[in-house]
């Protein structure tokens, strides 16, 4: 049975080889990556299942024991993130038939979101710190195929930049991984965590060092404020469902491996590290909606929320309470599903008007009200307003904060989110309000198509808020969890 | 003799973000392939130098040198070289659209 | 009574479909029922027994969040009026709305919004009630902006979805604060805990926070600027949201906690400044205004700010008028917006320059603007509710005490001057409201319609309300026994018993007071047109909502300058900042926490080959940073590559070193390959500070790194795991090769994940060389 906690990698790296060899065969690509992605939904949801019933399923690759080997462990946090990243999956291949061009389709993108979805998995399920980094190349190498999926001028030139810089804090990685090897001797994080327990208190200072800078090489990945710069524009030159794939999944992995090194490995100082973060998120925040606001590009302007949400996030691990943690893991939830539905709405609306400026665009909503609707539940649910998802992990992490007499990381956070609200409110206001524009797309009907795998999406994040009593007992596990290592520790080293 | 690996690498590290920091593209990827030299010698020399014969086992050796960091260099340089020669041709490809090999003036503008 | 409340809510959902039906029949006629049957249900608790009810239904226990509905006084009060009007408005509505326009949308906001008011006002649990705030909010925002293709319906909408969600927000730090300290979700029970609440460090945080969400909420000045331009609406919203239940949630609000605050100094003291700054502004402002929605606007907000005043004083007295002004205010006003509204329907305008001799087209709408106009204006007739009101303000206005310092003092002396100098003016607007419309001279030419009385059927739910008007000032105590003592009870928090008189003889102070304002009032308006240019002085151009949009467009524009300056698009900036700030940070970090070391011990021997290869490298890199030939840099770095695969043998590390060699080469053809196409090098021509600047960055950070490498280098806590391969790659992997056996075996996952990064470059590479669909297509 251990061997499902390495499924949601394997199949889709097979899927991925599979829909490889046929790139020619549209038709039968599509249907076949649309069945596999749906499989894989089903078998993940199993294995959720069966983790938050009998508790966390680890993997001894190979058989070799921890801390020699390479340990996969599916636990509350990640396999319930791997099973978010299957639901996005799943809304994305049902839309991207109607958003790629055949030949951007046929040029492997199938082949690309599987290896994705595969190396994110990985990245979510492995135990083994140089393995993250096989598993971030995995991504990053995918996300570079789909980023420059269509090889136009402009793509080209910011998949460029956006490559150099992953190559610069991939480097970083490795080399933060050879100095964690030199002070601890092993590369397994459970058993990282428990060596750097042992050392004595005032010999701390490098490895707090080291966190941070291995904190720097995430951070990237999960765009924090200073270094977020690579983001904006290169997630908005590519296809909608592309951007959606990479908004939703590729910076939570980055603060991901944050919530995992600063909840299991590098806690003795927090007074430093955690401190760092609250700095840093409500710096995130701050700029974040500054951008947000700061463009009539729709698409950037989603593409910016992608960044304030993150400082919401990091905040709760700055925290590191009970509160703290929960709050940032419902956030994480919600941000993922939303993010990815405002991306697919985004892509939509830009096909129904025609631009992507929002000072050209007006009355949308008259004639596609299904769509218009849905990005307004959508930009609720974004910023926060109850009962929608977003409501729910805010409030924990307020009721975290203020706990702790935050009083300006709150008050940052309460006027972050109506700023994150009226830079939603101008594309509703502007784009699907007023007369009716010209020059509307007289292909009604792929709206209709790029719009129904949002619905599904949409519906969930109302479901998680309304519903959210049948989902907070799993984000108390989780925080209740990741604040007892001991559990992660004794089920990877004595699995 | 690790103080001047260390030395050495950090070097390396030096001239690699200079090359970034250039304007041309050959010269920011050399900058990534000098980062890359520079990351796995360091990870050879935090597995300590010298210390024994190369991890073959072989009768009447005691003291090898340290596998593991080898094997995660090996791992490193071969994943950093697909992602060089996916650089070199996205580069390539980049400069015959844009028609410049020039990073500044491919700054781009809003709504593209 | 959960039914009762989201009732509504359930029809909103319905309407769309009830609507395709609008072509037989007007979609209001059958969702009217909902408001009416919700009243009748709540009108079953008036009595002079009243007791308190609640209905508790769970939602989120985990965060303690249960919606507990619980009916005392004040929440009937409200949910009566809530009821009420909204049939009325509903009724109205389907003489004002056209067939032919969207009414499904109208109607689903509408009732969306009845739900959420109830919702608001029943509501114990603070995050219950915090949902239902914010829905009001939208639903406003929603009906604000109906006639969205209208430019400034837009305005509007955003400007007070924008000034009530920042009140929202504020409001929930302020709820989630009252929970972390009486660690109770509960407003019953905050209210019990009132002296923790008082004592608490953060008790000025809580109060500013629930502050900003009443006070935006019910447009206390300076947020009241949102409300004019919400008149944008159409009328029957106006009536029902914008004067008679949505703005009185701040009113709510305050209401509610009182009990907990009513005992603190500067509670009283915001309030009551605040509330009297708004109602002499306001009502200033209102007869300034030329349409007649704006001129109604503006009275709410003037009145609004009167009831804040009130509940400021918090005398029992004080308490009492304000929960009967509430009710009072909500007839007299929402019939006054009716009226508008049918003035505007029949004869297209509501320019009150346009206007003037309607009496004699519409003499039943001015029959029943007579009523509501001398009522808001409180003029001493006792079928008139307003002045009861409005005397009981006075006389609660006299008198204050209990509270020492000069501020206070000075604040006690002015508050019965302000209250009398707002009324004045709202005895001015008042007039103006109804002689210029419906008395004075007809212009024909300026109307674009031929003036008409309305159908009957549209004159009914203003009809009602001033039915209501006189029928409370006719018998003020069947009203007050049955309903009134009970929401003032239940904000007083102990029992209020009072008797409203009509008289109360020549010497009383309210009496003069009201003498004042009518006698003022009255030579102020006739001589009008001699003093209203000082207006043109104060505030002239002063404005406040030049003060919102000035915030709004430097909201964006600055954004847009702060994220143009550092979102240049240049990668150098990109990198030189990532850098830096690791450079800074972890630096920071290692000073901070005196983490560097370099007293390096146990080192292997240095040998004269390493030495020299390591120079060679070091030349190289430098040399291959910059050398001008592309052929000479590309050969140069192949030195450095081949130099590591040296360093490798001489380190023990035979694979490595061939497969650096291998891999060297093939990098060194492919890189000759696609630059043999680009431009030659070029020099550097750029400036000193530049090229200086990239070279402090890149030092800094080889030093950082050293630094780090150094240190932790020297600083082992823990053996390696590696004997562990060495001791078992035979035994257990069955090889020789121990790196080999590590990779395959070991650590075999990690070359599989490798060999599929090398897959999906390969891909990457095809599709960038093959797919070329921009040519000639952009």
């Amino acid at each position: 049975m251990n061997n499902l906690a390495i499924l949601p990698i394997i199949l889709p790296l097979l899927a991925s080889v599979i829909v490889a060899f046929i790139p020619k065969k549209l038709n039968i690509v599509r249907k076949l990556s649309q069945i596999f992605t749906v499989v894989f939904l089903i078998i993940v949801g199993y294995i959720f299942w069966k983790v938050f019933a009998n508790g966390p399923i680890t993997l001894q690759g190979g058989g070799w024991d921890a801390p020699f080997g390479i340990t996969f462990i599916a636990d509350y946090l990640s396999i319930l993130l791997v099973l978010t990243t299957y639901i996005i999956a799943t809304a994305a291949v049902f839309y991207a038939p109607y958003s790629l061009s055949d030949k951007q389709e046929m040029f492997y993108f199938y082949t690309f979101f599987f290896l994705l979805i595969s190396g994110i998995s990985g990245a979510f399920l492995t135990g083994d710190l140089f393995n993250l980094f096989v598993f971030f190349e995995v991504l990053l190498m995918a996300s570079y195929g789909l980023i420059v999926l269509g090889n136009g001028k402009v793509q080209l030139r910011e998949s460029l930049k956006y490559v150099l810089i992953n190559v610069f804090s991939s480097m970083l990685f490795v080399t933060t991984v050879a100095f964690i090897y030199s002070l601890v001797g092993t590369l397994n994080m459970a058993h990282i965590a428990e060596r750097v327990e042992a050392v004595p208190a005032e010999q701390q200072g490098i490895l707090t060092a080291v966190g941070i800078l291995l904190f720097f090489v995430f951070a990237v990945k999960a765009a924090i404020f200073p270094l977020y710069y690579w983001l904006p524009n290169s997630y908005v030159v590519p296809n909608p469902v592309v951007s959606a794939l990479f908004g939703a999944l590729l910076t939570k992995v980055g603060i991901y491996s944050i919530f995992r090194v600063y909840t299991l490995i590098f806690v003795q100082d927090t007074g430093i590290t955690h401190q760092l973060f609250i700095w840093l998120a409500m710096l995130t925040m701050i700029f974040g909606v500054i951008g947000a606001l700061s463009t009539n590009n729709v698409k950037l302007i989603i593409t910016y929320n992608i960044i304030p949400a993150i400082g919401f996030i990091l905040m709760g691990i700055g925290l590191y309470s009970e509160e703290g943690l929960a709050g940032s893991t419902y956030y994480l939830i919600h941000d993922m599903i939303i993010k990815a539905a405002l991306f697919l709405l985004i892509g939509a609306l830009v096909v129904a008007a025609g631009t992507k400026d929002l000072s050209k665009m007006s009355g949308v909503i008259q004639r596609f009200p299904l769509l218009g609707w849905l990005f307004f539940i959508g930009s609720l649910v974004l910023a926060g307003i109850p009962p929608f998802s977003g409501f729910i992990g805010k409030l924990l992490l307020l009721q975290g904060s203020l706990g702790q007499g935050e009083v300006l990381l709150t008050i940052i956070a309460l006027l972050s989110s109506l700023l994150i609200l009226l830079s939603m409110m101008r594309i509703f206001v502007r784009g699907f309000w007023g007369e009716k524009m010209e020059g509307m797309t007289t292909n009604p009907r792929k709206v209709h198509a790029l719009t129904i795998p949002a619905v599904f999406l949409i519906a969930l994040s109302i479901f998680l808020g309304v519903c959210a009593e049948y989902v907070l007992p799993y984000v108390e596990t989780i925080s209740n969890y990741l604040l007892d290592r001991t559990e992660y520790i004794s089920s990877v080293l004595k699995g | 003799m690790e103080i001047i690996m260390i030395i050495l690498a950090s070097i390396l590290f030096a001239t690699a973000v200079y090359n970034l920091l250039q304007k041309q593209f050959l010269r920011i990827i050399i900058g990534t392939a000098l980062l890359s030299h520079g990351a796995h010698l360091f990870i050879l020399t935090m597995g300590k130098l010298k210390r024994g014969a190369p991890p073959v086992l072989d009768e009447g050796v005691a003291n090898y040198a340290d596998p593991l960091p080898q094997a995660l260099i090996l791992t490193s340089i071969v994943i950093s070289f697909g992602v060089t020669s996916l650089l070199l041709v996205l580069a390539y490809r980049a400069y015959k659209l844009n028609k410049t090999d020039n990073m500044e003036e491919l700054r781009g503008a809003e709504n593209e | 009574m959960v039914y009762a409340v989201f009732a509504p809510l359930i029809f909103a959902i319905i309407i769309p479909f009830l609507s395709r039906l609008k072509h037989k029949i007007h979609t209001g006629w059958l969702i009217l029922p909902v408001p009416l049957l919700i009243f009748v249900y709540f009108l079953q608790f008036v009595g002079s027994d009243f007791k308190t009810s609640i209905a508790t239904v769970d939602w989120i226990p985990s965060l303690n969040i249960s919606i507990d509905f619980y009916l005392d006084g004040l929440s009937l009060l409200f949910a009566l009026l809530i009821s009420g009007i909204g049939a009325l408005v509903v009724l109205y509505s389907i003489y004002y709305l056209d067939k032919e326009e969207q009414i499904g949308h109208f109607y689903t906001y509408l009732f969306i919004f009845m739900s959420s008011m109830l919702g608001v006002v029943l509501s114990d649990n603070v995050f219950v009630l915090y949902t239902f705030w914010e829905f009001t909010s939208l639903s406003s925002f929603l009906l604000i902006g109906y006639w969205h293709y209208r430019e400034r319906s837009r305005y509007g909408a955003l400007k007070s979805m924008l000034i009530t969600v920042f009140g929202g927000f504020s409001l929930l730090g302020g709820l989630i604060l009252l929970t972390i300290e009486t660690g109770t979700t509960s407003i019953r029970g905050m209210v019990e805990q009132a002296d923790v609440i008082v004592n608490s460090p953060y008790f000025l945080l809580i109060l500013v926070f629930l502050l900003l969400g009443a006070f935006t909420k019910s447009a206390q000045f300076p947020f009241h600027i949102w409300l004019p331009d919400a008149m944008e609406a159409p009328t029957p919203v106006s009536a029902y949201l914008h004067s008679a239940t949505m703005v009185k949630a701040g009113i709510y609000l305050m209401a509610r906690f009182s009990p907990i605050f009513s005992e603190v100094p500067i509670f009283f003291i915001l309030l009551s400044l605040f509330g009297l700054i708004t109602l002499a502004w306001a009502s200033y402002m209102a007869v300034r205004q030329t349409d007649l929605k704006g001129i109604l606007a503006f009275s709410t907000i003037s009145q609004l700010g009167m009831i804040m005043a009130m509940l400021g004083f918090g005398t029992s007295y004080a308490v009492f008028a304000a929960v009967f002004h509430i009710l009072n205010h909500a007839t007299f006003k929402g019939s006054l917006f009716m009226i508008a509204g049918i003035v505007d329907h029949e004869t297209g305008s509501r320019d009150i320059r346009k206007l003037g001799g309607l009496m004699t087209f519409m003499p039943m709408s001015a029959t029943l603007a007579l009523f509501g106009t001398f009522s808001m204006a409180g003029v001493p007739l006792p079928f008139l509710n307003g002045f009861y009101s409005k005397e009981m303000f006075f006389e609660s206005s006299l008198g204050l005490g209990g509270y020492s310092g000069s501020f206070v003092e000075g604040l006690v002396t002015a508050i019965p001057i302000i209250a009398v100098v707002g009324s004045i003016f709202t005895f001015i607007y008042s007039m103006y409201l109804f002689f210029g419309t419906f008395r004075g001279k007809y212009k024909e030419n300026e109307l674009p319609k031929e003036p008409h009385e309305a159908p009957f059927m549209m004159l009914v739910p203003p009809m009602i309300l001033v039915i209501g008007v006189i029928v409370i000032g006719l018998f003020p105590n069947f009203f007050n026994q049955a309903l009134i003592t009970h929401s003032a009870d239940a904000v007083y928090g102990a029992d209020v018993t009072k008797d409203i008189k009509f008289w109360h003889g020549w010497n009383s102070r309210a009496f003069q007071m009201s003498l004042i304002v009518v006698g003022v009032g009255l030579l102020l308006y006739l001589t009008k047109k001699k003093w209203d240019s000082i207006y043109n002085y104060f505030p002239g151009r002063l404005n406040l909502n030049r003060v919102y949009d000035w915030i709004v467009e430097k909201i964006e524009s600055a954004s847009n300058k702060i994220t143009t300056f550092y979102m240049t698009g240049s990668l150098r900036l990109y990198i030189t900042l990532i850098v830096g700030t690791i450079i800074l940070i972890t630096a920071g970090t290692i000073l901070f926490t005196n983490g560097s070391d370099f007293e390096i011990s146990d080192v292997s021997s240095i040998s004269a080959a390493e030495v020299i290869i390591s120079i060679i490298m070091a030349v190289a890199a430098i040399g291959a940073s910059i050398a001008k030939n592309r052929i000479a840099a590309i050969l140069i770095l192949g030195v450095v590559g081949y130099g590591l695969s040296l360093l490798f043998v001489l380190y023990s590390a035979p694979d490595l070193a061939l497969t650096q060699l291998i891999v060297e080469t093939v990098t060194v053809v492919l890189f000759l390959l696609c630059f043999y196409h680009l431009p030659n090098l070029t020099k550097d021509t750029s400036s000193i500070v530049y090229k200086g600047s990239n070279i402090v960055v890149s030092i800094a950070y080889g030093l950082l790194m050293m630094v780090i490498g150094m240190t932790a280098y020297n600083s082992r806590f823990a053996e390696t795991i590696s004997t562990y391969f060495t001791d078992n790659a035979y035994k257990l992997g069955g090889g020789d090769n121990v790196v080999n056996v590590i990779l395959v075996d070991f650590r075999g996952i990690d070359t599989l994940f490798e060999i599929a990064v090398l897959f999906g470059a390969a891909l990457a590479v095809f599709g960038l060389i093959k797919l070329r669909q921009d040519k000639g297509a952009k």
